[in-house]
């Protein structure tokens, strides 16, 4: 334990007052007045009498007794890394500026069939498996083939920098990981061989995130092989420009809504952050009318319609940017109509209690303002 | 700027406290002075003896403006040019030294230092671009945290917006609890920055030998990084390295928090994935784009380690394991964990930003209100006025690096000149 190294030296007597007001002088430096004291470290705790002790919630000793600590019955992990752990980091990337020429993802053609094939090898990956349907497929447009012409070629080797993330079209490959963190000279420098990689497989996904060593070396084992490849910056981008040019919509779309026209622009972009991106088929009902108003909508791509029981036909029509059950953000009074989608429709959903948590009361947020009930464009959630 | 009614340029030689180093024959104050604590008078005994003691006759006010509590920084924040070689004409008038008004501009300390300004001493870290030494000011003697990154690597790992983004950050900053920046330089090969040396050590070591912090003691030290979370996010900077191994304890057992490399200004939202793979923030893992609110779940993250001695999401497999389980987001609480704890950290460690203390209408407030923190009287802990719970056993101002871990020593010579091709990219330095 820690305290059991402490040498019996107090390095310090701490010097600052309780009253630090504005009318004490201010101490720049406290050093002057520390001091070596030989004797133990609890000599504040006999600081009483008229003076009230200063404010501790802790103990005062310089230690505290020994905790049970790593055991399975604690619940700590086995084999836990107790070493300091590294920072790792992307390149710093910007998001393309609409309009701007820059740039624009690459596309290499594929068939159906290999979309389809690369997209079932990557489905269960971390970084790929909440990508929504645009990303994934500009993602699997991207990726480039690369033949490998024989055997024994490493296409990565452990300790390298990595910056690309493969999937195996065609051939295999075996993995060696040597214990040392990089492939060594020698005939045994690639370490053991811990995996074999086949068509469908993949390798090297950490690299899409940073630029870290890689883990292992990975070495054909046929004399033609091919893979597909993508690289960091191309991914990040392609992401990072497809939510860059959403939170855009957003915050467009959320401008266009009067009941939200008084937030400032930082309160916006909160709402943005939070907002959940939901899908509907042709034909489902997104409100239900008479339910209770729990949710807001803003409508990112398809069609929809409100009815109202008793009125025949639809009494609105919605598409890209309008939006709806935006009362709900208020109270939950009944829904005054459905919503039901025409087509497939992408809706972004802000529910009232987070709307709540992030912006404060709803009266705080309206900053009395009127918020006049714009039957015209909202029919759906006018409240009567 | 924002920060100069406070912040004295240690750049400048008109400071008050650049003639208040510690005399070597200054004596040592009896024992009983801890009595004296909280009586309302010892402000202006100290500031009396100190007067005498060091002849310095500035200001003493002028530092603390604001009350933040900026002046009570550990005494290694004197400016390690004591003299201030070669670029203030004025230097050695101790007139001037005395009767200027503080600076009010923005702190410039482009070109102010050079190597011959400090004497190297052994390695208190290594990083991925380079490493820091402990160091000596040859003009007022006093130790400084040298950082030392490789222009070469910083190039090639593509970091050089942040590393530019960290001397900026650092310079704009002035907190208790954040590391000061004194001055940077460059040469062909580095650059340099020179930072307080604190002397306690990481606090990565403390729960490393402790194992894991009881729960006071982890609240002290949350508590700490909370405030300055609150300082950084009101001035639009985003941290985004939060762990144990960026928190050090100054002498008194205080935490500062160190390593600017991702710090940026972030208004809204940011995009880059940088951090420690068991800090990251689910939506820095699914590239979503990201606010400031990433800190707080880091914080989260950071009570938990210090509470359990390991963190939530962590797997011996591979990082790709640990970013699946900060994705899954299922976070097991050992039993022995405090019920407001566990409250608390449910409520950071959540993807759901509009659930996620902190980010929320009240902001760091939500944090600070929690009931885990209920017993914090956060005025006072601002101005370090609670004691640490854990004073490091260290001699203050000797340039004690006992509580640092040893490396290996780099044999490369500091100050090289020659060819330079990434001078360019840093014009800050």
């Amino acid at each position: 334990m820690a305290q059991n190294s402490a040498p019996d030296l107090t390095p310090v007597i701490n010097t600052r007052a309780g009253d630090k007001s504005a009318s004490t002088p201010k101490i720049s430096e406290d050093d002057e007045f520390e001091v070596t004291s030989p004797t133990n470290l609890t000599f504040r705790q006999s600081n009483s009498g008229a003076v009230p002790p200063r404010h501790c919630f802790v103990r005062r000793r310089g230690s505290w007794p020994p905790l049970p600590g790593r055991s399975a019955e604690q619940g700590f992990p086995t084999n836990y890394a107790l070493g300091r752990r590294t920072s790792v980091s992307a390149e710093s990337l910007n998001p393309t500026e609409a309009g701007s020429d820059s740039w624009s993802p690459p596309h290499h053609p594929k068939t159906e069939e290999q979309v389809s094939r690369l997209k079932s090898a990557v489905s269960s990956n971390f970084l790929f498996s909440h990508l929504d349907d645009d990303q994934s497929l500009t993602v699997l447009n991207a990726l480039v083939e690369k033949p490998i012409p024989a055997k024994d070629i490493k296409v990565i080797s452990q300790g390298d920098a990595g910056d690309y993330f493969y999937i195996v079209e065609k051939g295999n490959f075996d993995v060696y990981i040597h214990p040392s963190g990089a492939v060594q000279p020698g005939p045994d420098g690639l370490g053991n061989k811990v995996a074999s990689i086949g068509p469908g497989g993949s390798f090297g996904e950490l690299a899409l995130m940073y630029n870290a060593p890689r883990a292992a070396t990975v070495i054909s084992t046929e004399p033609k092989s091919t893979l597909w490849a993508l690289d960091r910056i191309t991914f990040r981008r392609i992401l990072m420009d497809s939510a860059f040019q959403r939170r855009r919509m957003y915050e467009a779309f959320l401008e266009e809504v009067p009941l939200l026209s008084s937030l400032k622009p930082y309160e916006r972009s909160k709402i943005a952050d939070a907002l959940d991106t939901i899908k509907y088929t042709a034909n489902s009902t997104i409100i239900h009318e008479g339910d209770p108003g729990d949710a807001f909508y803003l409508l990112e791509s398809g069609e929809a319609e409100a009815t109202k029981n008793g009125v025949s036909g639809a009494v609105k029509n919605y598409r890209r940017g309008d939006y709806f059950g935006e009362l709900a953000l208020l109270d939950d009074k009944p829904r005054q109509a459905s919503i039901t989608t025409k087509t497939d429709v992408k809706v972004a959903r802000l529910g009232r209690d987070g709307f709540k948590r992030l912006l404060g009361p709803v009266e705080g947020m309206m900053r009395g303002a009127e918020y006049e009930l714009d039957s015209n464009r909202s029919p759906v959630s006018k409240a009567a | 700027m924002r920060h100069s009614g406070r912040c004295p340029s240690p750049l400048n030689p008109d400071l008050p406290f650049q003639l208040s180093f510690p005399h070597p024959t200054q004596p040592q104050w009896p024992q009983s002075l801890s009595n004296l604590l909280s009586m309302p008078s010892l402000g202006g005994l100290l500031k009396k003896r100190r007067t005498k003691d060091s002849q310095d006759l500035g200001k003493p006010d002028s530092q603390n403006h604001d009350g933040s509590g900026a002046s009570m920084q550990p005494a290694s924040h004197a400016s390690p040019q004591h003299s201030g070689t070669g670029t203030h004409e004025n230097a050695a008038s101790i007139d001037n030294i005395i009767h200027q008004e503080q600076p009010k501009q923005e702190r410039v300390t482009k070109g102010k230092y050079s190597q011959e300004d400090f004497e190297l001493q052994r390695t208190l870290g290594t990083g991925s671009f380079g490493r820091v030494h402990l160091v000596q000011s040859n003009h007022n003697h006093r130790f400084y945290a040298m950082k030392v990154l490789k222009k070469a690597q910083v190039v090639k790992m593509k970091q050089i917006e942040h590393t530019n983004d960290e001397r900026r950050m650092l310079n704009r900053v002035r907190h208790p609890f954040l590391v000061t920046l004194w001055g940077t330089w460059q040469d062909s090969r580095n650059l340099y920055m020179v930072m307080d040396f604190v002397e306690g050590g990481e606090l990565f070591s403390l729960l490393r030998k402790s194992q894991r912090f009881p729960n006071p003691v982890a609240k002290f030290y949350a508590a700490e990084v909370t405030l300055a979370l609150e300082y950084l996010h009101a001035h639009q900077i985003i941290y985004r390295d939060l762990k144990p191994e960026n928190l050090l304890l100054d002498r008194h057992g205080h935490l500062k928090i160190t390593d600017f490399g991702f710090a940026k200004d972030v208004p809204d939202i940011t995009w880059t994935l940088c951090g420690t793979p068991d800090y990251l923030a689910p939506e820095v893992v699914s590239s979503k784009g990201y606010n400031k609110s990433v800190d707080w779940w880091s914080l989260g993250i950071l009570i938990f380690e210090m509470l359990c001695g390991f963190t939530p999401f962590w797997d011996s497999g591979s990082p790709v394991k640990i970013y699946e389980n900060i994705l899954r987001g299922k976070v097991k609480y050992p039993p022995y964990l405090h019920a407001d704890a566990v409250d608390l950290l449910s409520q950071l460690i959540t993807s759901d930003l509009t659930k996620r203390l902190g980010n929320l209408h009240g902001g760091p407030s939500d944090v600070k209100n929690h009931a885990w923190f209920a017993e914090v009287t956060w005025d006072r802990l601002a101005r370090k006025d609670i004691d640490a719970p854990y004073i490091p056993p260290i001699r203050g101002g000797q340039g004690d690096a006992s509580q640092y871990d040893k490396y290996p020593e780099e044999t490369e010579h500091y100050g090289q000149e020659g060819e330079d091709p990434y001078g360019h990219l840093f014009p800050d330095f």
